[in-house]
């Protein structure tokens, strides 16, 4: 009996460890015009949002580690942002946790494409690190500059459809790869953003959906032998998917390091 | 002769389809210092170094030049209502209104 108690609680704790995600959050990827945008930067379940992480965490540390990098790139121009980031403490369903909250001027036309680095956090269910490369795109007016930018990042999706321009019911297309190279059957998870988001409050708001079962809560899918994959997208709004252990970092503080490749894109209605 | 009729009209298929597959492009901003600055492009990426641009006040053309290299142009901001247009040729002008234009 005991035991059996023992693989239930290692399969509930395998399954949330396996669905985090870090968030790059604004409202809508597609802007008519230049306009300035909120982010909010959170470490979470987007799918069951069961629990939200406190980013940066360290095992021998009380006091989060910083974000690594954070920037936006532009017609090719690279800015730095991290002086834009102010932590906040993120509302979950279940709990609170630190995160951050940025504001940007996406006043050009074109792609202005968002990578966050956050330090690597602690995931003390497995004793491992965990740090998400992720990757967001916002468009002004239409016109397409930089979301095919491929970075050469230790762990990154490169995306081979217009992340924000994505009808519901359409595909998302993607290559995987490491330093710049296809990661090979990668292994990916997906997740919807499924519930509404309070921007003003920093909190999750009103459920969206229902999963039949727990495979559709974090859909597990693999890239083929050159790194690619495609989804389809049943609904709109925010989707991730998430490249696990797809970067060349394997170790941080003398324990496992998972560098995971993340990126989000957007459904859109016909309407 | 048949040959070269049906390149001609391949051609003609080919660069009808080039031109009709893209739209044309543009967007304004403030830049807080009495310009505007006005970008153009087309959905399919492509610059738009070299295409005319306009500035039209009550009916009347008061600014007439075209995109420089990086597929801009920068003026003074007009008083008053005006509007901005990039001209990529027939069924492909953009109007963006100064009122819309902001920082």
């Amino acid at each position: 009996m005991k035991q059996l108690i023992m693989v239930f609680i290692f399969a509930l704790v395998a399954g949330n460890a396996l669905a985090h995600f870090q968030m790059v959050y604004t409202p809508n990827s597609a802007l008519e015009k230049p306009s300035v945008i909120e982010l909010r930067h959170v470490f979470n379940h987007p799918f069951a949002d069961e629990h939200t992480m406190e980013m940066g965490l360290q095992h021998d540390s009380k006091t989060p580690a910083p974000v690594e990098e954070f920037y936006v790139i532009n017609k090719g121009k690279k800015k730095d942002l991290l002086p834009t980031l102010k932590p906040i403490t993120w509302k979950g369903t279940t709990n609170s946790a630190g995160g951050y909250a940025s504001t940007y001027k996406a006043r050009r036309m074109g792609d202005h494409l968002f990578v966050m680095k956050p330090a690597p956090y602690y995931e003390s269910n497995e004793d491992i690190y965990i740090q998400q490369i992720t990757k967001m795109v916002v468009n002004v007016a239409g016109a397409p500059t930089d979301w095919d930018a491929e970075l050469g990042l230790k762990a990154e999706i490169v995306p081979l459809n217009k992340p924000y321009s994505i009808w519901t019911g359409s595909t998302f297309t993607g290559i995987v790869k490491q330093n710049g190279k296809p990661v090979p059957f990668a292994e990916i998870e997906v997740e919807y953003l499924n519930h509404d988001v309070d921007i003003t409050a920093n909190a999750m708001g009103k459920k969206r959906f229902s999963a039949p079962q727990d495979s559709f809560v974090t859909q597990g899918i693999k890239a083929d032998a050159n790194g690619q994959f495609t989804f389809g997208l049943p609904k709109a709004g925010w989707w991730g998917f998430c490249a696990l252990g797809a970067g060349s970092d394997t170790e941080h503080k003398g324990k496992e390091l998972s560098q995971d490749a993340v990126i989000w894109v957007e459904a859109k209605d016909m309407q | 002769m048949l040959k070269k009729l049906f390149v001609l009209a391949c051609l003609l298929v080919f660069s009808a389809t080039s031109a009709m597959a893209h739209s044309a492009l543009m967007s304004c901003f403030d830049e807080g210092d009495g310009t505007i600055t006005c970008e153009g492009g087309f959905s399919d990426g492509s610059s738009a170094s070299g295409v005319e641009f306009r500035v039209e006040q009550n009916g009347k053309v008061i600014l007439k030049t075209k995109m420089n290299e990086y597929s801009e142009v920068n003026f003074k901001k007009p008083s008053g209502k005006y509007q901005a247009v990039f001209n990529a040729g027939e069924g492909h002008a953009v109007y963006v209104d100064g009122k819309d234009i902001v920082e």
